[in-house]
């Protein structure tokens, strides 16, 4: 099969290069082995603080809306965090100290939201808290081992009205309510919704992952990517690839359907170790698709800090390219192939980090591509 | 409520031997208390394979020890069913080992009353896939797994049954004395400072490798010779029966199944006393250990490393007995006063897991000679509690259960709900053992419940048990600070083997933690 573009990988990088691809009229495939990092998706993007234009449009064609406002975000552990370009349903604060009372709400049986945490870091910044269930009697099946947040999403995206009337019911004189990331599994509209129904300040604040706005955000793009003509082949790895004189020909699959992937350019937006962009061995870390150049210490012990809390020297490790984001093979560039997104690690600091790097380097990738 | 200070004997340390001396004692109807200075199981019994030997390690070279393991296996395969999985295990010949130890091997084992086997190496292969195919002989014998953070709660459990009482989180701080005689210990707790003096006759140094230290403040010596061993856990059971090497004992020549994993193992390195608290694992032993243990089993080598971590065994190298009748065969049990002249204190040290009991049982013994108490020893005939479905079942189920959803109460139906997805702890577990396991951190928590023990080192499980610790304790800030805390301490048992798909969930870990949860 030929396409104009063949992307390997489909996280954040890989659909917003897909997207703006397609958009523009290339025939366009994304292989994706469904091992990202948008389950983790905060719902901000901390590095992207220029105007969103280009990224807002973009996401709107898919249902995806953003605001933008500089502040602070509330993490579910009870810290802060800024944030300036955010998911909707991302509350973006002026300061830390956005109530006098906050009225913390969770779901009964569920231990992925951290209610404890979240009333000590809000009574440090002076917020009066108290912590309360919503009564869901709905969601009382016998033997449920697991309660996930996309698992609550799917039951709740049904009943919002009615957890709407509940935290009407819950309610004193509590100037804010939060309450956990995990409405709107489909429907982007939902948090919003929410918000307009409470007589107080709504703030949805992360749980542990799988984050509700993260698999929204994957589901939305990938649909919006199909609409417009994409080819997205799931659960499919590229395990080989063609290159001649310095030019990718063709990648391999492995996966329900195994293909030969003909393109005119490639994009390679593999992710880094967790999913499998960088992979690593006791003597070395590597790129496995291409066999690219890892700007990586060749001394293993130099590759952690034996502090947890510490930043991790392995993490900034990435793929090495030119300036046009063409990695390199021994020092010299694949001309038609493009590393975006965190298989770059940190050796492009100028893109910034996580989901800013994501799309800062899938829209230059893009602008070499349609050059 | 007052704390009561009066005792018939006191126990120094939380280890399996200070708890099955603990709960023996108790049997026979002294007044028991337990001091630890930090946590149960947290020197040697927390930090070994999980092996129950059946005694044919030692069989060659030690007929005694073999002896004694042998006798010990088969009375804790009785009374602590719910700690042991009957595994048996192999001991294999390779192409460069000389098969004809194997005669000699088995002719002790016989000796020393160990059932041993040999087996055709495709009747090998057949009892055991994953055994290196290349071997040229096997032996099976009745070795198995035992869980020892479960062995050593038991115990506890049984001895609190009893009437014993333990005292966590407290360290000693000197020993009280009238002339020649101990009469009691100085304590302070770790966590409040708040300083008790307890009283009782006879105290027993139950300290492991730290046993030295404790009877220098009785102004007594003991040397200790505290010897390092260095072990991998793989995340995944790849074996189902023990497999040794049928040679010399040697590096890296025990695999032994536990759970959801397995163990390869071990070193052995002396290690100066004073960093007996903090060893780790270089990245050589590493090495040796991954490339020795695929020789038993080369699938290893395909298999993800959980962890690196190192256990300090508590040897002696000198008993300092002119007579040397105390001397039992690895296990040393002193008697100070005919040692030293110092009334009222009792060593018990050396010795393995496997053999716990025994050493319990002649420290107690030593304690109801001194308190003229002539009740005899019960406790190789009388089943830990959760082993026995009849006396002990509700306790066992709320305490200390096999993880077994089928024998869960269920008291709300949330409480069924996982923390922690690899080990099968539920939310009931969590909260029964912060109520009644005296636990304060998750570190505490893992030793009890297995809580960030599994595949995921915590990744997906600590922040949950951490909410349900801030919630019971309702100090979210203490527990912040304790998860962090946690955090690091998994991590420093996986950077050593952080490559391939390690490095992978080493990468998830920290996105969850920092990047999403803002830790």
């Amino acid at each position: 099969m030929r396409y104009d573009t063949v992307i390997i990988g489909g996280g954040l990088a890989g659909l917003v290069a897909g997207l703006s691809l397609q958009q523009s009229g290339r025939s366009t495939a994304i292989v994706s082995m469904e091992q990202n990092a948008l389950p983790f998706f905060s719902g901000s993007f901390e590095s992207l603080t220029e105007a969103p234009e280009r990224l807002s449009s973009l996401l709107a064609g898919a249902g995806i809306r953003l605001h933008y406002h500089p502040g602070v975000r509330l993490m579910p552990l009870g810290t802060f965090r800024k944030a300036t370009l955010s998911l909707e349903d991302v509350s973006l604060l002026a300061e830390p100290r956005f109530a006098e009372k906050a009225l913390i709400l969770n779901v009964p049986g569920y231990i992925d939201f951290f209610t404890a945490f979240l009333a000590e870091g809000l009574e440090r910044q002076g917020i009066q808290c108290r912590v309360s269930t919503l009564d869901l009697p709905v969601m009382a099946e016998d033997g449920l081992a697991e309660l996930s947040s996309v698992h609550l999403a799917r039951i709740l995206d049904s009943k919002w009205e009615w957890v709407v009337r509940q935290v009407r019911l819950l309610l004193q004189d509590e100037d804010a309510v939060i309450l956990p990331q995990i409405f709107g599994l489909e429907d982007p509209s939902i948090p919003e919704r929410i918000r307009q129904g409470i007589p107080a300040r709504v703030v949805f604040v992360g749980t542990q992952p799988p984050s509700v706005p993260g698999i929204r955000t994957q589901l939305l793009l990938k649909r919006r990517f199909g609409e417009l003509g994409g080819t997205y082949l799931g659960e499919e790895e590229v395990v080989d690839a063609r290159v001649e004189n310095g030019i990718v020909r063709s990648v391999h699959t492995r996966g329900p359907g195994g293909n030969v992937l003909e393109a005119a350019h490639f994009i390679l937006a593999s992710g880094s170790f967790f999913s499998k962009g960088l992979r690593s061995n006791p003597f070395r870390v590597f790129e496995p698709v291409f066999g690219l150049d890892v700007d990586a210490s060749e001394d293993r012990n130099a590759w952690y800090n034996d502090d947890f809390a510490s930043d991790q020297p392995y993490m900034q490790y990435g793929v090495r390219t030119d300036a046009a984001l063409h990695p390199l093979v021994e020092g010299r560039p694949l001309q038609n192939l493009f590393a975006i997104g965190s298989v770059l690690g940190g050796t492009r600091p100028e893109f910034g980090s996580g989901a800013g790097l994501a799309v800062r380097s899938a829209f230059a990738a893009v602008d070499e591509i349609l050059v | 409520m007052m704390d009561p200070k009066e005792f018939d004997v006191i126990i120094l340390g939380g280890g399996i031997v200070g708890a099955g001396t603990m709960r023996d004692c108790a049997m026979r109807g002294l007044r028991a208390l337990l001091i630890e200075r930090a946590d149960i199981a947290t020197g040697a019994t927390g930090r070994n394979h999980g092996l129950l030997h059946s005694g044919a390690r030692y069989a060659v070279n030690d007929p005694d020890s073999a002896a004694e393991c042998i006798r010990e296996n088969e009375i804790l395969r009785r009374i602590a069913s719910h700690c042991i999985d009957p595994t048996d295990g192999l001991f294999i010949s390779l192409p460069e080992d000389d098969l004809s130890y194997q005669d000699t091997f088995v002719s002790a084992c016989r000796a020393s009353g160990i059932r041993a086997e040999i087996i055709d190496p495709a009747l090998a292969r057949r009892l055991e896939p994953s055994v290196n195919p290349d071997l040229i002989g096997a032996v099976r014998v009745p070795d198995a797994s035992v869980n020892p953070f479960r062995l050593c709660a038991s115990n506890m459990v049984d001895a609190k049954l009893h009437g014993g009482q333990v005292r966590l989180r407290t360290e000693v701080t000197g020993f009280l004395r009238e002339g020649d005689a101990i009469r009691g210990v100085r304590t302070r707790n770790v966590q409040t400072g708040r300083e008790t003096e307890y009283r009782a006759p006879v105290v027993v140094n139950a300290c492991g490798v730290w046993s030295g230290q404790v009877a220098r403040m009785a102004g007594v010596s003991v040397s200790m010779s505290p010897s390092k061993g260095a072990l991998l856990i793989f995340a995944d059971r790849v074996n189902k029966l023990v497999i040794n090497r049928c040679r010399k004992p040697s590096d890296a020549d025990i695999l032994v199944p536990g759970d959801a994993v397995c163990i390869i193992g071990t070193t052995s390195t002396r290690v100066p006393l004073e960093n007996c608290h903090r060893v780790s694992v270089t990245p050589d032993e590493v090495t040796l250990l991954v490339t020795e243990g695929a020789k038993l089993a080369p699938a290893l080598s395909e298999t993800r490393i959980l962890r690196a971590f190192a256990g300090v065994r508590p040897l002696v190298s000198d008993t300092g007995d002119p007579m040397g009748r105390n001397i039992s065969r690895g296990v040393v049990c002193l008697d100070h006063e005919t040692r030293d002249g110092l009334k009222g204190l009792v060593t018990i040290t050396g010795g393995k897991l496997t053999t716990y009991r025994l050493m319990a049982e002649m420290a107690t013994d030593l304690v109801c000679r001194k308190l003229g108490v002539d009740k005899p020893c019960e406790t190789a005939q009388t089943p830990l509690p959760g082993s026995d479905g009849r006396r002990y079942e509700d306790v066992a189920r709320r305490i200390w259960e096999a993880p077994a959803p089928a024998r869960k109460t269920t008291v709300s139906p949330w409480d069924d709900i996982l923390v922690c997805g690899c080990e099968k702890v539920s939310v009931q577990e969590v909260n029964n053992a912060v109520e009644r396991m005296g636990v304060s951190s998750l570190t505490d928590l893992r030793r009890r419940t297995r809580v960030g023990m599994g595949i995921c080192q915590g990744e997906q499980c600590a922040c949950r048990a951490a909410g349900l610790l801030a919630k019971a304790q309702d100090c979210a800030e203490r527990e912040r600070a304790d998860l962090l805390k946690f955090m690091g301490e998994r991590w420093k048992g996986n950077y050593p083997i952080g490559w391939g798909d390690s490095l992978g969930e080493a990468e998830y870990t920290q996105l969850v933690y920092k990047h999403v949860l803002g830790l």
